[in-house]
């Protein structure tokens, strides 16, 4: 029975997202109770794996290293575990928040088939079938972009395009590794980073990384925020998208690949984490919407994981883990209170925002205690994963430590400026008569921020039972990451930057006077700003920027063409034409001059056949 | 030929060659019949162009099962001066015939909502049915000299079928096509020719056993890979496909997506994977060019604006990916090659079929006057991008596999940086289709047009439909195609 229960993992969504899709109807309730019931069930079914080793096998495509190899252990059964939760608790947001919204069918059955691809991706054991399962769910992510507005489809063709070619650069990592291990079983797959090896890692890293958003991969995912709809951010760029690339990096570092602080590719990593948290938090800290904001931050917080793992100390790579768990609650938490904003007031624009607080209580209470957790404030647990990180970093170098600490002073001080333009501060008059958001709404953001609280104060719970296992002992030498940090220096230091947020928010509301202008002397400080108004303006997009030297590479290619064409139409006719005048000349009618050419015509046959005969 | 079918459906199958005989003869000289039936019943002449092109897809059917166990059946008539007349349907031609007649057929299906706006169709029904029957001549020859034969009835069949319209400029790109094709051949036959020289044979068994694995002379190599290249649309003789993209959409679809385009492939698999050895730098010169076709036929895709002339450039693109898989020569490459003929053949087949919908419809082929056709045309769209997905090479499609295998392939060879250059390639296969997509069927509504034959919608549904399925349940083709490979590499000639 056991195979059964692995494949339901992945067959159960799958199976009830077609269903959800065919069921007739657009805006009906089936839908969403069937989306509810089916994400219960792999829920249930994750929870009562969890504990369980199995593996299963199929052959699969005909030979070649293909098989349909699943594998649950305590890695996979985690991200399992945490993927079914966020499901059934995002579909039970939606219950409420997509009710009646155009095309919502469509919206449940690609959430389904998200997650029993991710299933699939994640219990993987083969690179084909990983690969298979991993690029699908670029499919489903245009899926849910597109159904956003009439317009939203730029905005998926992006999301496509990018997932597209980064799953294009990981399928040749991954073919790059079944060459030189010789083997697409992963489990069985343990190569040294040589230059080939580094290879292999890069690109399936760039597949990893890009699924996480990380810079340079990270553009759609603002747009997104604005234009796909809002559980969408909730579930996929926040959470689910998190969880998977973070998982396939952690495991080609610790499993596929035998990763070390020698490799040039440990600062490479680092490097792009630490330029990730910095570039994003910057961007998040301008922005004047609750939902851009709020994708900014889901940018620089994957800069945090990247720069954890990429150390390859034990500290680094658990906080790193952590920290993805712990920002796949806070991040879709914070977006579902952005969801009740804007349900219940119909805005996300911070300048037509001010003074929920009263009106939203419960809304508010997630979001402090989201906040407090993103911006690294103890005893929550986004707190402890960041020191972790922390410790690792400046195991390695002390400019990455300054540049994540600094990217925790940044975050701090965008979140208090949030939350003061969204919650306190002068009342929009046309909203006085809000209420508070449905209870459908209010359990998932209640029950993830509790979650929140929970991981942080009893951090012994996630770091024993399911980031430490990952290692394994022998990786882990003896070391223990639960309870309060060890490190008194780092501790305080972070103290200082929360500090120092706080002031600084202080300062900027008492010189505008308005929550929203907290951090103006920032965004208009002499250096920032027309460096800022460039990136406003899109000039350092680098999909746009990639795009437009595709482009004229390609308009070189197709003058290239046109020139082949070229030949065929003009210079070949125009031989051609030369060569018969010629021809047409020598039959002037005369006859002389036919004599002539037959006199030479029979001279050369008679030479020829005297040579052949002597 | 009517009566020829019910002997499957009561269980009496044909004797293994006549079989072979009636799949490439029934096609053949059966369309001469068609111009006849056109006179009395557009319908019986429609009915039975469809049979006629059905009868070889059901004889590979049934043939498929027993040659992949190595039971093979062939035809050998001997004639004096080597003309020997051989026919042989192993797992390699049962395959091909199977792809292209499956595709010719739901072509055809389509035609019968298409053509029926046009004048002269009886010449259509009876040059498609010949050109596939010649088809069906190519995959089964056993000798070069009746491969060049019917490798000639295909550019015949083409060349009318590009010009249909007989207009000034239709007939000038269908001569153009027909020149540069049948250059490619007249010069493949030299290197016959050739090869004749070094053998004394022109039958492909013998030659095999004659050559006993010594590789062929490099001359003659270098011309067949003329005519193949021509005829299968690759740098630097690929041109005249985008041209050929004036002639009525289920032709470039037969022709550009399926069948000609496919027959270099099939003649390259036949010869220079099943037949000879080769020396070892074709293994690197001709993925070499396979991948500069690629790219530069991607990037054209990219910058032009002609809907069909873009799917034209793909296939060129896309055929890259073929040459690659069989050329680099190793085995996971071909067996990945074989699987991109039949996905790719689907999917491209349904991009133009949905493109002709566009245009018949539009009555305009530039993607720059198109948009918002979504709202109007649901199932095309949605067929055309089931399909731009199977193309792009995304899973759960069957293009996947494909690509997958050929990248596999490639770096199994140690072609390093070509493997790269294909992953560039695919990724401007993704940036030009998905534009294509977005120009023509989604943004803002300018010739809100719908879809008018629902035959015609169906035939694209198929084709979208199936792409999807064959990437889910690829076991059952992956299967087959891996022992067709061992076959090929296995000497069971």
């Amino acid at each position: 029975m056991t195979f059964n229960a692995l494949l339901a993992l992945i067959a159960l969504p799958i199976a009830a997202g077609a269903l959800v899709l065919a069921l007739p109807g657009s805006g009906r309730r089936q839908q969403a109770w069937l989306t509810l019931l089916a994400t219960l069930a792999d829920l249930a079914l994750a929870f009562t794996l969890f504990p369980k080793q199995m593996s299963y096998s199929l052959p699969w495509a005909g030979g070649f290293g293909f098989a349909f190899a699943l594998r649950l252990y305590h890695f996979s059964a985690f991200i399992v575990l945490a993927v079914g939760g966020f499901a059934f608790l995002i579909s039970l947001y939606c219950m409420a928040f997509m009710a009646g919204k155009h095309l919502n069918n469509q919206f449940y059955s690609y959430l389904l088939l998200t997650v029993g691809l991710v299933n699939g991706a994640v219990l993987a054991d083969n690179l084909g079938l990983l690969l298979f399962f991993w690029e699908g769910t670029a499919l489903t992510l245009f899926g849910m972009i597109i159904i956003g507005h009439r317009d939203a489809y730029k905005t998926a063709i992006k999301a496509l395009v990018i997932s597209g070619v980064t799953d294009l650069c990981m399928m040749f990592g991954i073919c790059l590794a079944y060459h030189l291990s010789g083997t697409m079983m992963i489990s069985q797959i343990s190569l040294p980073l040589d230059t080939l090896g580094s290879v292999a890692f890069l690109f399936m890293a760039i597949g990893a990384v890009s699924k996480a958003g990380c810079m340079p991969f990270h553009s759609w995912i603002p747009d997104a925020s604005l234009d796909a709809p809002l559980p969408f951010m909730a579930f996929l760029p926040a959470s689910l998208e998190k969880l998977l690339g973070i998982y396939l990096l952690a495991r080609i570092a610790l499993d596929m690949f035998r990763f070390s602080e020698t490799s040039w590719l440990s600062p490479f990593l680092m490097v792009l984490g630490a330029l990730t948290i910095l570039l994003a938090v910057a961007m998040a800290l301008i922005q004047k919407d609750y939902k851009r904001l709020l994708s900014y931050h889901a940018i620089s917080q994957v800069g945090y994981m990247i720069l954890g793992i990429g150390t390859a100390t034990p500290a680094g790579i658990v906080g790193g883990l952590f920290h993805m768990i712990n920002h796949a609650m806070y991040k879709s938490c914070l977006f579902l209170t952005a969801g009740s904003v804007e349900k219940q007031t119909g805005t996300t624009d911070l300048t037509k925002l001010g003074g929920l607080a009263k009106r939203m209580p419960i809304t508010l209470s997630c979001f402090v205690i989201t906040a407090a957790a993103i911006s690294g404030v103890p005893p929550l647990n986004g707190f402890f994963s960041k020191e972790l990180v922390y410790d690792g970093a400046l195991s390695r170098h002390w400019i990455f430590y300054f540049a994540a600490l600094l990217g925790s002073f940044l975050t701090a001080a965008s979140f208090l400026k949030l939350g003061h333009a969204v919650f306190f501060g002068k009342t929009n008059p046309e909203q006085d008569q809000v209420q508070e958001a449905p209870a459908a709404m209010l359990f998932p953001m209640v029950a993830i921020a509790s979650l929140c609280v929970l991981f942080g104060v009893y951090n012994a719970l996630p770091l024993r039972h399911l980031i430490q296992p990952i290692l394994g002992s022998a990786r882990m030498g003896g070391h223990n990451f639960s309870g309060a940090p060890h490190s008194t220096l780092l501790v305080s230091l972070t103290f200082l930057s929360l500090l120092g947020a706080c002031l600084n928010h202080r300062w900027g509301v008492r010189r505008t006077g308005t929550g929203l202008g907290a951090v103006d002397h920032i965004h208009n400080a002499p250096v920032l700003f027309p460096i800022y108004e460039m990136a406003e303006r899109r000039l350092f997009d680098p999909y746009d920027i990639a795009m437009k030297s595709v482009t004229s590479l390609c308009e070189v290619a197709f003058s290239l063409d046109r020139a082949i064409d070229w030949l065929y139409d003009v210079l070949v006719v125009k031989l051609t034409y030369a060569f018969t005048q010629r021809i047409r000349e020598l039959h002037n009618g005369s006859y002389s001059t036919y004599i002539i050419w037959s006199l030479i015509g029979a001279t050369v046959v008679v030479v020829v056949a005297l040579n052949g005969i002597y | 030929m009517i009566l020829l079918l019910p002997t499957f459906s009561l269980g009496f199958p044909l004797s293994a060659p006549t079989s072979l005989l009636v799949a490439i003869f029934v096609p053949i000289l059966g369309s001469f019949f068609l111009l006849i039936a056109g006179c009395f019943s557009t319908r019986l002449r429609n009915l039975l162009a469809l049979l006629m092109v059905v009868t070889p897809l059901a004889i590979a059917l049934q043939m498929f099962p027993r040659a992949l166990t190595g039971n093979i059946a062939r035809v050998f008539v001997a004639l004096p001066f080597g003309f020997n007349f051989s026919l042989v349907g192993d797992a390699l031609a049962c395959f091909m015939a199977i792809t292209s007649c499956f595709i010719g057929s739901i072509i055809v299906l389509y035609s019968w909502g298409y053509i029926s706006h046009y004048e002269n169709q009886n010449e259509y029904y009876f040059m498609v049915v010949f050109f596939l029957g010649s088809m069906m001549g190519i995959v089964f020859s056993a000798s070069l000299v009746y491969l060049f034969v019917f490798w000639e009835m295909t550019a015949l069949a083409s060349w009318r079928l590009i010009g249909f319209s007989r207009t000034r400029e239709t007939v000038q790109k269908a001569d153009k096509a027909f020149l540069v094709t049948v250059f490619g051949a007249l010069v493949m036959l030299v290197g016959f020719i050739l090869l004749f020289g070094q053998t004394g044979s022109f039958d492909l068994a013998t030659i095999k056993s004659s050559l006993a694995g010594r590789p062929l002379s490099n001359t003659a190599v270098l011309l067949i890979l003329c005519g193949i290249f021509a005829k299968s649309a690759t740098l630097p003789l690929h041109t005249w496909l985008p041209d050929a993209g004036v002639a009525p959409s289920p032709v470039t679809a037969l022709l550009h997506a399926a069948v000609l385009v496919m027959i270099g492939v099939y003649v390259y698999a036949r010869l220079f994977v099943a037949t000879f050895t080769v020396a070892g730098e074709w293994h690197t010169i001709v993925p070499i060019i396979a991948g500069a076709s690629t790219l530069l036929s991607a990037g054209a895709a990219l910058i032009d604006n002609d809907l069909k002339r873009i799917i034209a450039f793909s296939t060129v693109s896309q055929i890259a990916f073929i040459f690659l898989g069989l050329s680099v020569g190793s085995e996971i490459g071909i067996a990945g090659a074989l699987l991109y003929i039949l996905m790719h053949g689907m999917a491209k087949g349904g991009l133009f079929l949905c493109a002709g919908i566009v245009e018949q419809n539009t009555h305009t082929k530039d993607i720059r006057k198109l948009g918002g056709l979504i709202h109007t045309m649901p199932v095309t769209a949605i067929a055309f991008l089931l399909c731009a997905f199977s193309v792009m090479g995304l899973p759960p499609f069957g293009g996947f596999f494909g690509k997958f295998m050929v990248i596999n392939g490639a770096l199994a060879a140690g072609q390093y940086w070509i493997a790269l250059t294909f992953v560039a390639g695919a990724c401007l296969t993704l940036l030009y289709l998905l534009r294509i997509f977005a120009m023509v069927f989604l943004g803002k509504a300018k010739i809100p047009k719908e879809e008018q034959s629902p035959l015609m919608v169906f035939s694209v549904s198929t084709l979208a439909v199936l792409s999807l399925v064959s990437g889910v349940f690829i076991s059952y083709i992956a299967t087959p195609v891996q022992i067709t490979v061992h076959q090929m590499l296995g000497g069971a000639q």
